[in-house]
């Protein structure tokens, strides 16, 4: 505890240098465009300068992984309602993702433009599971109470969205036949 | 989780998401790892799973444009902080509520009935500026841009932190620090010339 009498506490400015990064991080891969990326960011900082009185002490990083996915969410399912209003017949089974094309994605990022794009045709759902998981580093535990789900949930979500994944990216990786009869097999297990 | 029996079954979704991220307890591990030794389709399902995983790990990743930056650091002073109730400070700083101080306003109880007892003085005299002012955020109301702070003793388990210190510097005023008694739920002010 020596370092406890010589710690000296961040400066907003350091908080927000040592969290933009990968808050920024987490809302491209969730939303996938830098316009709603840029929106996440901005509004999950905003959240948090707001709610310092309901913080309680925990990990800086799930609380910020918590309002960023959360923030995402709220956004997915707002968009969703504004679909089926305005647009019922074009609601379709897909999620709103407001993708940015691959392309522009590439320009503005020089992100992996088919990588993302197979994220962006997950459903937000399964999409938030895989990118906390995979890419934020979550245990399933941490995953299960960023979400509000059971842990058996985020299990399922993630196998879900992996085998989705692996099929958009098929033609990437050579030796594995995403559509192998026993894909399906495995599937038969669903809980 | 159960995983079946073997080797008549495959492993359930949720077992290959598991075993390819070595989430399953020893136990389980070692039943998944036989079974998927002599099962082609699982073997294959678990392979799928690492790599999608592989896949998402070799993107680079997007990196935060720099007016993004700008426009975090502002957020003390382009934030209306509305619905929190603020108050003028001595010197004529705004102050609201900070880290912990919700907590503190509504059930200010320790986890120990025995704290109480033993609380200082000093302690009691900050329960009592909290319920009037809360944490103190300096607020750069009167032209001022503010240079604010807080810390949240990321990682560190609440019952191991130290006092973590709130400091929120307004640029030529005092410099206010809020100590956060993560033990007591509770934040404790304290202000100091600068």
């Amino acid at each position: 505890m020596t370092d406890a009498a010589v710690w000296v506490p961040p400066t907003w400015d350091e908080v927000v240098r040592e969290h933009a990064d990968r808050v920024y991080r987490l809302a491209y891969r969730l939303s996938g465009n830098r316009a709603d990326a840029e929106d996440l960011t901005q509004e999950t900082f905003v959240r948090v300068f707001k709610s310092l009185a309901e913080y309680t002490p925990g990990t800086f990083e799930g609380w910020l992984h918590r309002i960023t996915t959360n923030l995402f969410l709220d956004m997915v399912r707002r968009r969703q309602r504004i679909r089926f209003d305005a647009l019922p017949e074009d609601a379709g089974d897909r999620l709103a993702s407001n993708s940015a094309g691959p392309e522009q994605a590439y320009a503005e990022m020089h992100l992996d433009p088919e990588v993302q794009q197979a994220l962006d045709e997950l459903p937000a759902d399964f999409r938030a599971a895989v990118v906390l998981c995979d890419l934020e580093g979550l245990s399933y535990e941490e995953i299960a109470a960023t979400l509000g789900i059971k842990v058996g949930t985020v299990r399922s979500r993630i196998h879900r969205g992996r085998v989705l994944l692996r099929e958009a990216l098929a033609h990437r990786a050579p030796g594995v036949r995403p559509a192998e009869p026993g894909a399906h097999a495995v599937e038969g297990a669903l809980p | 989780m159960s995983l079946p029996s073997l080797p008549a079954q495959h492993l359930s979704d949720e077992a290959v998401a598991a075993f390819a991220d070595g989430a399953l307890g020893n136990g389980a591990r070692g039943r998944a790892a036989r079974h998927v030794a002599h099962c082609p389709d699982c073997a294959h399902a678990v392979a799928v799973q690492r790599e999608a995983v592989w896949a998402l790990r070799a993107a680079p990743a997007p990196t935060l444009p720099g007016g993004l930056l700008d426009r975090l650091r502002a957020v003390p002073s382009t934030t209306p902080l509305n619905g929190h109730p603020l108050a003028l400070d001595a010197d004529g700083s705004a102050v609201f509520p900070a880290f912990g101080t919700a907590a503190a306003l509504v059930e200010p109880s320790p986890p120990a009935p025995d704290s109480h007892a033993h609380m200082s003085e000093r302690r009691v005299r900050s329960y009592g500026l909290l319920t009037a002012a809360a944490a103190v955020v300096a607020l750069g109301a009167v032209g001022g841009t503010v240079a604010g702070t807080i810390d949240a003793g990321p990682s560190v388990p609440a019952e191991q932190s130290p006092s973590a210190p709130v400091r929120v510097q307004p640029v030529g005023g005092t410099t206010a620090d809020l100590f956060f008694q993560p033990a007591a739920g509770a934040a404790v002010f304290a202000q100091t010339g600068h």
